[in-house]
């Protein structure tokens, strides 16, 4: 992955997460991963194409992704609605866009699609010739994982005429 | 822990008084392999336990007795008295081992040993550094020596032996199979790559010195570097007593290491150089020129080839992916800023300065794409004219080096080039090195 695409989605996850939550978040260590991995319970998945084109994927399990909704909406929610969906989704869509936003600063020329939601156990996702680089977010809610699997599309990736 | 408050307060003058000035901190859980003591980290081991009718695994190396359902977890076994090759008294089959469950990270199996005795308290700061002539166990799985009620006890490295890796595994077998004529059984296709040669295991601290230095440094020696291993290990041998061979610590191994370097290894190419590598590359034709450069770093070698090819073919349209799996080097390398004095001539056309320094200009950083990438994941990489990466195939493992290699065979255009560090060989057929010696070029189909 382009060292270029790695610190908007980083920066964008922080700043997006931290200014929901109203609290502390913790980065982790950032890393590649090209083998299948397990779903959390809870995953958004957002997809790019044009100059840049992949997906990303915001991974967590049930109980955080139910705290996370209830700080978002301010009020406490225990079961998994279409409110705390709802809300995961928005989650993923403003991480994502002000990625996006930063990426287009530079230059960058691409569509998102609108993000999906998946929830269930014993999930997997695999594009095995996909590498995808993994950003670890610990939240006072508990861990949010993004999977950021993007390479530049044909035109590679610059704007060019 | 009551054994060891027992061991504690038995009393025996000279100990007890060592042992009131120093604190216990460091519990270990002792055994014994064939008459001698051993100790493992309590923290290493889950528990203890006696078990015998072991499901036997065909194929699995000669150390693995085989699987064991523990409560209905699978677990592996080994027998550490076949890992270290230590004499073993073959018990009858349904007679019960002794078994210490080890737990290494998130990995749980069992090791068999003679004989478990108790669990040891010691202070941490008895613990001595392992002799490099100890006989029957390589130095790098000992994490010490103690003495503890006048008995000697060697502590095992559990992390070290059980690394959950499986690029280690490959390299434990690669020692047994050079230690054990059992294992010796190299498949027809490692004879095809060179390395299924018996290897002269006559040597054995040569043996320990590639397994050291690829558990220090992940160097594996193989076919690629082995002109350079068998020079430098000379070298070594006549520089240094016949006790002091191991390398017993990173630093040594990146002593041994020194010579292998290529010439302007994290910095810009000299004039000099590049002219070196430009005359061994054959004559490139067409207006775009690709090239690929895993293993790219900071990014020196990078621009440094970018302004050769932009020297040379001033007319062609650059293409260069460059990564690396260090995301701390591969993220300064976009937007590197140099101080003027440290910049040779040769670089100053393509350079602009800026607020900080002097930076390449845009329409040669736009030809490079730094991406932070692991190679041994699948490479989305387009056919190329040129491979460059030098000193990066040998810091992996052969079995990997062996991916990594015949991918360039596959990803380089015919008529193309591999270039690789100045130690480095080619052990693929089809390729011919050009005359020169600061890089090691090689030409495809030629």
């Amino acid at each position: 992955m382009r060292v270029e695409y790695i610190n908007p989605f980083v920066e964008s996850a922080f700043n997006v997460m931290k200014e929901v939550l109203q609290s502390e978040v913790k980065r982790g260590e950032l890393y590649l991963k090209s083998t299948s991995m397990p779903v959390m319970g809870v995953a958004a998945i957002v997809g790019l194409a044009g100059g840049v084109e992949g997906r990303v994927l915001f991974d967590m399990d049930r109980p955080t992704a139910l705290k996370i909704a209830s700080a978002m909406n301010g009020e406490e929610l225990t079961t998994m609605d279409d409110l705390v969906k709802a809300t995961i989704t928005e989650l993923a869509n403003m991480i994502t866009a002000q990625a996006v936003t930063k990426l287009h600063e530079l230059g960058f020329r691409f569509d998102l699609t609108p993000p999906a939601i998946f929830t269930g156990d014993n999930m997997e996702v695999s594009n095995q010739d996909v590498e995808a680089l993994i950003v670890p977010m610990d939240t006072v809610h508990g861990k949010v994982e993004i999977n950021v699997a993007i390479r530049e599309g044909r035109n590679g990736g610059l704007h060019e005429d | 822990m009551s054994v060891q408050t027992a061991a504690a307060t038995r009393g025996e003058s000279q100990a007890e008084k060592k042992e009131r000035t120093d604190k216990i901190d460091y519990k270990m859980v002792t055994f014994s392999l064939a008459g001698k003591e051993y100790g493992i980290d309590i923290m290493n081991v889950k528990e203890i336990a006696r078990a015998g009718r072991f499901t036997y695994v065909p194929n699995s190396a000669p150390f693995v007795r085989g699987v064991y359902n523990l409560r209905g977890d699978i677990i592996s076994v080994i027998d550490l008295r076949t890992m270290f090759h230590l004499p073993a008294e073959r018990k009858q089959d349904d007679a019960l081992e002794s078994l210490l469950i080890l737990r290494v990270e998130d990995h749980v199996f069992g090791v068999i040993v003679d004989n478990i005795d108790k669990v040891v308290g010691v202070s941490s700061s008895g613990i001595q550094p392992p002799h490099p002539i100890f006989g029957d166990i390589n130095v790098k799985y000992i994490k010490g020596i103690i003495e503890n009620q006048s008995k000697l006890y060697i502590i095992l490295n559990v992390e070290k032996l059980f690394a959950p890796k499986k690029a280690k595994e490959d390299a434990e077998l690669g020692r047994l199979a050079a230690v054990a004529p059992v294992a010796m059984q190299a498949s027809p296709e490692e004879d095809a790559y060179g390395n299924g040669r018996p290897q002269a295991s006559a040597d054995i601290t040569a043996d320990f010195i590639k397994e050291t230095l690829f558990s220090f440094r992940n160097f594996g020696v193989s076919s690629v570097n082995e002109r350079w291993f068998d020079e430098r290990y000379a070298e070594w041998k006549a520089s240094r007593k016949a006790t002091d061979l191991q390398l017993k610590e990173q630093t040594e191994a990146d002593q041994f290491l020194d010579s292998f370097h290529s010439p302007f290894s994290g910095e810009l190419w000299s004039e000099d150089y590049i002219e070196r590598v430009m005359t061994a590359l054959p004559t490139l034709q067409g207006k775009m020129i690709t090239v690929w450069n895993p293993g790219c770093s900071k990014g020196y070698e990078t621009y440094s080839f970018a302004c050769a090819i932009k020297r040379a073919y001033p007319e062609a349209r650059l293409k260069i992916w460059a990564n690396d799996s260090d995301l701390l080097a591969i993220s300064m390398a976009p937007n590197m800023v140099f101080m003027v004095d440290h910049v040779p001539e040769v670089y100053r056309d393509y350079m602009i300065k800026g607020r900080n320094g002097w930076t390449f200009i845009q329409s040669l950083r736009e030809s490079i794409f730094f991406e932070f990438h692991d190679v041994l994941n699948s490479n989305p990489v387009p056919p190329v004219d040129i491979v460059l990466c030098r000193d990066t195939v040998s810091f992996m493992s052969v079995a990997d080096q062996k991916r990594l290699l015949s991918e360039f065979n596959e990803k380089v255009k015919s008529g193309g080039a591999l270039i690789l560090g100045s130690k480095e060989d080619m052990p693929f057929e089809g390729w011919r090195r050009t005359p020169g010696d600061g890089a090691s070029v090689y030409i495809k189909g030629a």
